[in-house]
């Protein structure tokens, strides 16, 4: 841990890595408890038609998510986590969109009436609040991923800096003058 | 990096958990279309069984958007080479000597939580997703059956579907005895039908509040 006692910003950006991870962890393993149901839904989406391929997606992205949210609670790896995540959220919630989109134009509804199991972990969903949601976990990670969530982090980084700094060598002579 | 660790983690877990998911198969096998897929067919009719005290037809009391769903669901089913079962039909199968003989069987599609929640009575449990339990239990009976008859949750549910061509397919149940209820288990709870809870012929009446 990092011993090192952080501003109030700290605390906060400690409190946005660990609702990241949260979320993160909630949804990853809301899927992964029911991969055939997951599976159902990722098919709605027409995007993959080879069964190795839809299989594949369905029985790792949600475990994929849970690791990544444990990542981001311990506070491990967090900016090479932090831009998995994101570098995921942006394509989903482009694909959720524009499934809201047909959807939309399906019912001859206004587009925040649509409502439906986008397969993120949280049942049926408003398509508004969804992107909403979305955007503010984009945005949580954009911010971790600038460098920010170091306190109560075990491992920041898993390059030699992200190791807690080292004590600096008692002063042999400090107190003489 | 972490994203090789995750993916090798992901696979890893998926092949560990005992609901993971065989990446090799297929879980939406398309049946090509055969010659009786067309018209449709009458389960009791298919095997002489005998005669109904009533006509195969729809329940008059369905509201015009559920026939037009039911009918879209029986569609698809016949596209799918496979033949498909209306509601009055099952009623009359399920209160028949045949069914409590074993004659007739009904396969529940759906999960076994879903099943253990309610079922119609007597209907065996074949997870589509896990098949390999339930489908050493259930041979037998289907291949002593003169119907085979596969429902899931109804509508969009294609459980029944994958399960009917994969009792004829990896089971080689004929598929003459196979049939499938399009209207499913929301059709047949949804007009207070009998149900039962927990395992099959426990005769447990399912929890009032569900």
């Amino acid at each position: 841990m990092n011993p090192r006692a952080g501003t109030i910003t700290d605390y906060i950006t400690v409190a946005t890595r660990w609702l990241l991870g949260g979320v993160f962890v909630y949804m990853g393993l809301t899927k992964a408890l029911e991969p055939a149901s997951f599976l159902k839904l990722v098919r709605q989406y027409d995007l993959v038609h080879t069964p190795f391929l839809l299989n594949s997606i369905a029985a790792s992205l949600p475990w994929f998510e849970v690791f990544c949210g444990l990542l981001l609670l311990a506070g491990i790896a967090v900016r090479g986590t932090s831009l998995a995540l994101t570098a995921i959220l942006i394509p989903f919630t482009a694909v959720v969109w524009h499934r809201a989109l047909i959807l939309q134009g399906a019912k001859g509804i206004p587009f925040c009436a649509v409502k439906f199991d986008c397969g993120c972990g949280a049942g049926e969903e408003f398509i508004c609040h969804k992107l909403l949601a979305n955007a503010g976990l984009i945005v949580v990670g954009t911010w971790l991923l600038a460098g920010r969530g170091r306190l109560l982090a075990i491992r920041y980084s898993l390059s030699s800096q992200g190791l807690p700094p080292k004590p600096a060598p008692a002063p042999a002579a400090a107190t003489e003058t | 990096m972490v994203v090789a660790v995750a993916a090798a983690f992901a696979f890893l877990a998926n092949a560990m958990s005992p609901r993971g998911l065989n990446l090799a198969r297929n879980y939406f096998p398309k049946a090509a279309p055969t010659a009786q897929a067309t018209p449709k067919v009458s389960a009791s009719a298919a095997t002489q069984a005998p005669t109904p005290a009533t006509p195969a037809v729809s329940s008059p009391t369905n509201a015009p958007a559920e026939n037009s769903e039911i009918e879209e669901t029986d569609q698809r089913i016949k596209d799918k080479g496979l033949q498909p079962v209306e509601r009055a039909e099952m009623e009359r199968i399920y209160n028949s000597p045949r069914y409590q003989q074993g004659y007739v069987i009904f396969i529940d599609a759906r999960n076994p939580d879903f099943y253990a929640d309610s079922h119609i009575p007597g209907a065996y449990p074949l997870d589509f997703y896990h098949p390999a339990k339930d489908l050493a239990e259930d041979l037998t009976p289907c291949q002593n059956a003169e119907q085979v008859i596969v429902y899931c949750t109804g509508g969009e549910c294609e459980d029944a579907e994958s399960t009917a061509i994969m009792l004829r397919d990896d089971a080689h149940i004929p598929t003459k005895k196979i049939f499938v209820y399009g209207g499913g288990f929301d059709d047949w709870s949804g007009h207070h039908l009998p149900l039962e809870r927990g395992a099959r012929n426990s005769g447990l009446p399912p929890e009032a509040n569900k």
